[in-house]
């Protein structure tokens, strides 16, 4: 399916808590077959700063007697994502996608691990949802610094446990689920055979790490890889990644999901 | 939700406006193009904007040899623009010719290629390559690439080389040769003279001004290679005044480029003695602002009653200063 530019209406925004935020989007039928994985170009506001577009995850797609509605789960961190969360409903938001190559649900397994860090959990939302409709059971890890990094955390643990699996949380400052990285308790798993394949989206640092578990433990995996980026469509060649072996490929384009062995983390 | 702007395009022939151009042999639909490096070959974007529409289209710089481009992150965002440190990762001239320029034959836009080499030798055997290409309306020489010791940047900083590497690419193709100057040097228009007596047609200016951005809480910089070139609305005034003082001392048609985004920002361009102009990361933001420049510039024209866009070149109205030169070559120095 090719991107398009096209008009969104904003519906609403919610603090979840803030200053993570959902924002709710009316949009076209194009939207009907967006992949788990999959981003949008968000244009928030006309003036000069924040230039360019922002990247978002397409967090959530859902519908009702009105239409598609999209929703985007973002964090306040600089000008550009203040701008989104100031949105008002019936504001209209050019939106250019679906962008990228999402998620191989196919090689999920029989047992698969999401491991999400903070607001990278954005990108796995739609895949724990496709899990959970084909029956896959599955485990949602699910880490932040502190409770309130764990935005939506309710709408994963209904899909994980739904499917069967277990819903697992940790924190550093030890304020919800076990005290550490949530790279612990996936590890514990691993070291259990639990997993089969391993999903993951959020800080560099993490999705480097749980590289290294499933390549110790011999468990395929895939990443939603969050880069900057000029353009989303593939024109600018600045979201560039390194691959594992030598050259690179363009996040917006080649990803934003690679297969764990394909990056140089 | 409809497509943004459904409105029928007031197209230049509707409003019985002329948006045509001539840049010496180079003649355009209309003064508006999409500058190298922004717009990839040309083919991968139809479905976001009509690129028949352009009055042309210049090609992501291209090598004898491909180029993967330097590590990330390359891009940074700016107060009002961007840097950028691509690095001139292209698939190579073969490739392109082979691979790409057959399917933009389909699309009526004139093609001109963006090339670059290592040596003199280099950019001549790429516009011989290019010279038998009917598909190719015209070379664009980019000797001014900040990011790359090997982007022939020290050609575009050096007038005597920069005649050299001209007359040595003239000898080669008889195709339209417009060479992008640097405003990264004292006196641009120097360059575009040097450009001229090496036999060029047209003058490129600007390419991008070298910048530098740096995180204050990590104390790094953002991008890899430390400095990139500045792009956008930030660098309009510069690319404004470069474009003024080289229309004004070498005597070639210019085409305007820097921080292009408005209806507004072309006519200044135009006023300050550009031809035409390359928009670039204004694509970025929205990758039909070529066609909403053009709607919108139809519309400026009837407005003001102006017949015809070339009326709007080189006419900035100042007192006590002769009009800059408009086409013919001048003698004239700054």
């Amino acid at each position: 399916m090719q991107a398009l530019d096209l008009a969104s209406a904003v519906e609403g925004v919610q603090p979840r808590p803030w200053p993570y935020y959902t924002v709710a989007l009316r949009v076209s039928e194009h939207y009907r077959s967006v992949a788990p994985g999959q981003f949008v170009m968000v244009q928030a506001g006309t003036g000069i700063e924040p230039y360019l577009r922002r990247a978002f995850s397409v967090f959530d797609v859902s519908e009702d007697a009105a239409g598609l509605r999209v929703e985007l789960l973002g964090k306040v961190i600089g000008r550009g994502t203040a701008r989104l969360a100031a949105s008002r409903a019936g504001d209209e938001l050019p939106l250019l996608g679906p962008l990228g190559h999402g998620f191989e649900v196919s090689a999920a397994g029989s047992r698969p691990a999401l491991v999400a860090g903070g607001v990278g959990s954005a990108a796995l939302l739609l895949l724990a949802r496709a899990l959970h409709d084909r029956g896959a059971r599955f485990d949602f890890y699910y880490g932040g610094r502190s409770a309130l990094d764990l935005a939506c955390g309710d709408r994963f643990q209904e899909l994980a446990e739904g499917s069967g699996g277990r819903y697992v949380t940790t924190t550093e400052d030890g304020s919800a689920g076990e005290t550490g990285l949530i790279t612990a308790p996936l590890e514990r798993s691993l070291e259990r055979s639990r997993h089969d394949a391993v999903f993951t989206c959020g800080p560099h640092g993490l999705m480097r790490r749980v590289a290294e578990l499933a390549r110790a433990h011999g468990v395929a995996g895939q990443a939603a890889l969050e880069t900057a980026m000029g353009c989303g469509y593939g024109a600018c060649l600045g979201c560039a990644v390194t691959r594992r072996g030598g050259g690179y490929a363009l996040c917006c384009k080649n990803g934003p999901v690679f297969d764990l062995e394909a990056v140089e983390w | 939700m409809s497509r943004i702007e459904e409105r029928e395009p007031a197209t230049a022939a509707a409003s019985g406006v002329d948006l045509s151009v001539r840049l010496g042999r180079l003649e355009l639909a209309n003064p508006v193009l999409t500058a190298s490096g922004t717009f990839g070959y040309g083919l991968e974007f139809g479905h976001l904007a009509a690129l028949p529409r352009l009055g042309g289209l210049v090609t992501k710089g291209l090598s004898l040899q491909p180029i993967a481009g330097n590590p990330p992150p390359r891009i940074c965002e700016t107060r009002g623009g961007m840097l950028n440190s691509i690095g001139l990762q292209n698939i190579g001239i073969e490739a392109f010719l082979h691979d790409v320029l057959p399917h933009l034959a389909e699309i009526d836009s004139r093609i001109i290629v963006n090339l670059f080499g290592t040596t003199i030798d280099e950019y001549a055997r790429l516009a011989e390559r290019v010279d038998r290409e009917a598909g190719v309306a015209a070379v664009e020489l980019n000797v001014s690439c900040p990011n790359v010791k090997q982007g022939g940047i020290h050609f575009g900083h050096d007038p005597r080389l920069l005649a050299e590497l001209v007359t040595a690419v003239r000898a080669t193709t008889d195709k339209p040769i417009a060479v992008k100057l640097s405003p990264n040097v004292t006196s641009p228009a120097e360059l575009g003279h040097a450009a001229r007596e090496g036999g060029a047609d047209i003058l490129s200016a600007i390419n991008t001004v070298v910048g530098m951005a740096i995180d204050a809480r990590t104390r790094r910089p953002l991008l890899n290679t430390i400095r990139g070139g500045l792009s956008g609305p930030a660098i309009k005034p510069i690319a404004l005044r470069i474009v003024y003082d080289v229309a004004r001392a070498a005597g070639l048609p210019v085409i305007g480029i820097g921080g292009i985004e408005t209806v507004d920002d072309v006519v200044e361009f135009l006023l300050a003695g550009a031809s035409a102009v390359q928009i670039g990361t204004a694509l970025f933001r929205d990758p039909r602002t070529p066609e909403r420049i053009l709607d919108g510039l139809a519309e400026r024209l009837v407005e003001e009653g102006v017949r015809s866009v070339s009326e709007l070149i080189g006419g900035l109205r100042v007192e006590g200063e002769a009009a800059p030169p408009t086409g013919a070559p001048s003698e004239r120095r700054p």
